[in-house]
């Protein structure tokens, strides 16, 4: 296995007239942690929703490990190792923090057992045990999800993302409406998870994405704008200008 | 005493109610006249029925309109092969299930595919499909008189001789099936798989990004849930000794949503405490008001907007309140 991890070869969505991803070719070589960002509506996360299967594909490929995943269907893909969370976060919100893990490392089985225990299957709990000790929620094991703060249910849906074992993990925007040490403490997490597998994040929050950040590709309506380490995004002019707009925008933006 | 005094006062309720159901026709003629005992058995038998209609939407999020189909299919498997193939007992009983299961999978595979109110209006179009054929043929079905058999006894070795038509032995053979459909969607709901349901009840979206194929999870959910209103309609015809076009209509399919909804939907045992509730009521009403049904119609408005949750949540509110002081500290005590 020597190809690159994810490939997407001139991958489009369109919404009527509306172009929200546009003919992107992305490479992920592997390795690393890969940082999308770009202005709001730049279709960053219709291009998450496309891989992840969210979304028909209007024209193109997504190619995963090899394997044409296009078309395919969520859960589908969730059991070929693309894990994800969403920017607005999506948690069982009725069940307990340690059953909404434990759910998760269970959906990967082919065969769900109609009549033994739940309770029985010792190994994924040990497992789901395990992961909330690694991200830092066992105090909160019998909490209805729901109830936790905004911040650790982005911390479970992380923790919901790794149950399922991925090879790949795509997260949006992991880290907003995170307070500063919710924030730290997130960070330190996808910085460990991303040395055991691929990680993707989608990120508005600067700070996190160049202090995380492996290489760094910039999307702005619907196409990649440029590509690389996080200095040369940092001096890279059309960047500046996405971001902050020409200097007419600006004026109009003072108005 | 020492483990008793353990138990949870929940538990202590349901061992009341399983004390109450196996001494039901030796202690209610005590205190009632004696057909109480058979309206006993048929709330046993709409319990389950509207048990059927629990697992659908108060586990898996799925609000059918449509289980008198099932219901039906299993009243008229038994009837039908009774009458026309001349079956004994078991062997009718169980194609009474197998058809009604049979059903609930061909119908589930289109309804499987819409959620909400689509799926609400599919299901009760493929039952108001079965209701009007099973009307118009009436040679076979009876139509609306409906179809009387000929019961055939549950058992015969020797000189002895097991029929429902003893209605003691047919209360305990109607409590023992119920009973064991209870215990068997208690294992459902504990295993992987009715976690499943509950996954895709509580997020779809997200269920689907775990792996769950919610589709599939929705059909089997639908297809044990047509298993049960299939024991149920089964049962029924043999309780009523006929079956008829009726059961298929779609007001047993709303009364089986009442009595879930009122009885507490997205718990196992709530669908038996609605199902009593209202079905006492309509004993006790009916006899001296035939618009009965506007204060069923005023309860039900009641509880889904006042207690969503049913006798089941406000069983437990008022536990949480007056009895939590001395469980706690019994849980306190425990190591």
């Amino acid at each position: 296995m020597t190809g690159p991890v994810l490939e997407t070869q001139s991958l489009t969505k369109s919404f009527g007239g509306l172009v929200a991803v546009d003919h992107v070719d992305f490479t992920l070589p592997g390795g690393g942690l890969h940082a999308i960002i770009g202005p709001n509506g730049a279709g960053k996360t219709t291009f998450f929703n496309l891989i992840s299967g969210f979304l028909p594909v209007t024209a193109g490929r997504v190619v995963f490990h090899g394997r044409d995943i296009t078309g395919k269907r969520p859960h589908e893909i969730s059991r070929l190792g693309i894990a994800r969370t969403l920017q607005i976060k999506s948690v069982f919100n009725g069940l307990t923090v340690i059953d909404n893990v434990w759910i998760a490392a269970k959906g990967q089985s082919r065969f769900l057992h109609p009549f033994r225990p739940a309770s029985s299957y010792t190994d994924v709990a040990r497992e789901a045990e395990a992961l909330l000790d690694d991200i830092g929620l066992a105090g909160h094991r019998d909490e209805i999800a729901g109830n936790l703060s905004y911040g650790d249910i982005a911390l479970l849906e992380i923790a919901i993302a790794l149950a399922t074992k991925p090879k790949l993990l795509l997260l949006d925007e992991p880290v907003s409406g995170m307070s500063p040490n919710e924030t730290q403490r997130t960070v330190e997490i996808i910085k460990n998870v991303s040395k055991r597998l691929d990680v993707i994040l989608i990120e508005h929050d600067m700070e996190v994405v160049f202090g995380v950040a492996d290489v760094i590709t910039v999307m702005t309506q619907g196409t990649i704008l440029c590509q690389g380490s996080p200095d040369a995004v940092a001096k890279d002019t059309r960047v500046q200008e996405a971001y902050l707009g020409t200097p007419e925008d600006e004026e109009a933006a003072g108005a | 005493m020492g483990r008793l005094r353990n138990l949870e006062p929940m538990q202590i309720l349901g061992l009341l109610g399983a004390l109450f159901f196996l001494t039901a026709p030796y202690a209610l003629p005590l205190v009632v006249p004696g057909f109480w005992v058979n309206i006993t058995a048929e709330i046993m038998i709409w319990a389950l029925f509207a048990a059927s209609v629990n697992l659908l939407f108060g586990y898996t999020g799925l609000l059918s309109f449509g289980q008198a189909l099932y219901f039906g299919m299993g009243a008229y498997g038994v009837a039908l092969s009774i009458e026309f193939f001349h079956f004994s007992f078991w062997p009718a009983a169980l194609t009474g299930i197998a058809v009604a299961t049979l059903s609930a999978f061909v119908t589930g595979i289109f309804a499987a595919r819409l959620t909400w109110h689509y799926f609400a209006i599919i299901t009760v179009v493929f039952s108001l499909i079965f209701f009007f054929f099973a009307v118009g043929w009436k040679d076979v079905t009876g139509g609306d008189d409906g179809m009387p058999f000929t019961m055939p006894p549950v058992l015969k070795v020797g000189g002895l001789e097991l029929s429902l038509l003893d209605l003691t032995f047919q209360y305990y053979f109607i409590l023992a099936v119920v009973g064991a459909c209870f215990g068997m969607m208690h294992l459902l709901l504990k295993s992987p798989l009715g976690y499943a349901f509950i996954a895709v009840r509580e997020n779809t979206a997200r269920a689907g990004l775990v792996g769950y194929n919610a589709y599939m999870v929705r059909l089997l959910s639908f297809v044990f849930s047509g298993f049960f209103a299939g024991v149920s309609g089964v049962l029924f015809a043999l309780f009523s000794r006929y079956a008829s076009a009726h059961f298929l209509f779609w007001t047993v399919s709303g009364e089986g949503v009442v009595w879930a909804v009122v009885g507490g939907a997205g718990t196992l045992f709530g669908p038996v405490l609605g199902t009593a509730f209202l079905i006492v009521i309509r004993e006790e009403l009916s006899a001296y008001w035939e618009h009965y049904l506007l204060v069923v119609g005023v309860i039900v408005i009641l509880f889904v907007t006042y207690a969503p949750q049913g006798i089941m949540g406000l069983l437990r509110k008022a536990i949480a309140r007056y009895a939590r002081p001395a469980a706690g500290d019994g849980r306190g005590a425990r190591p």
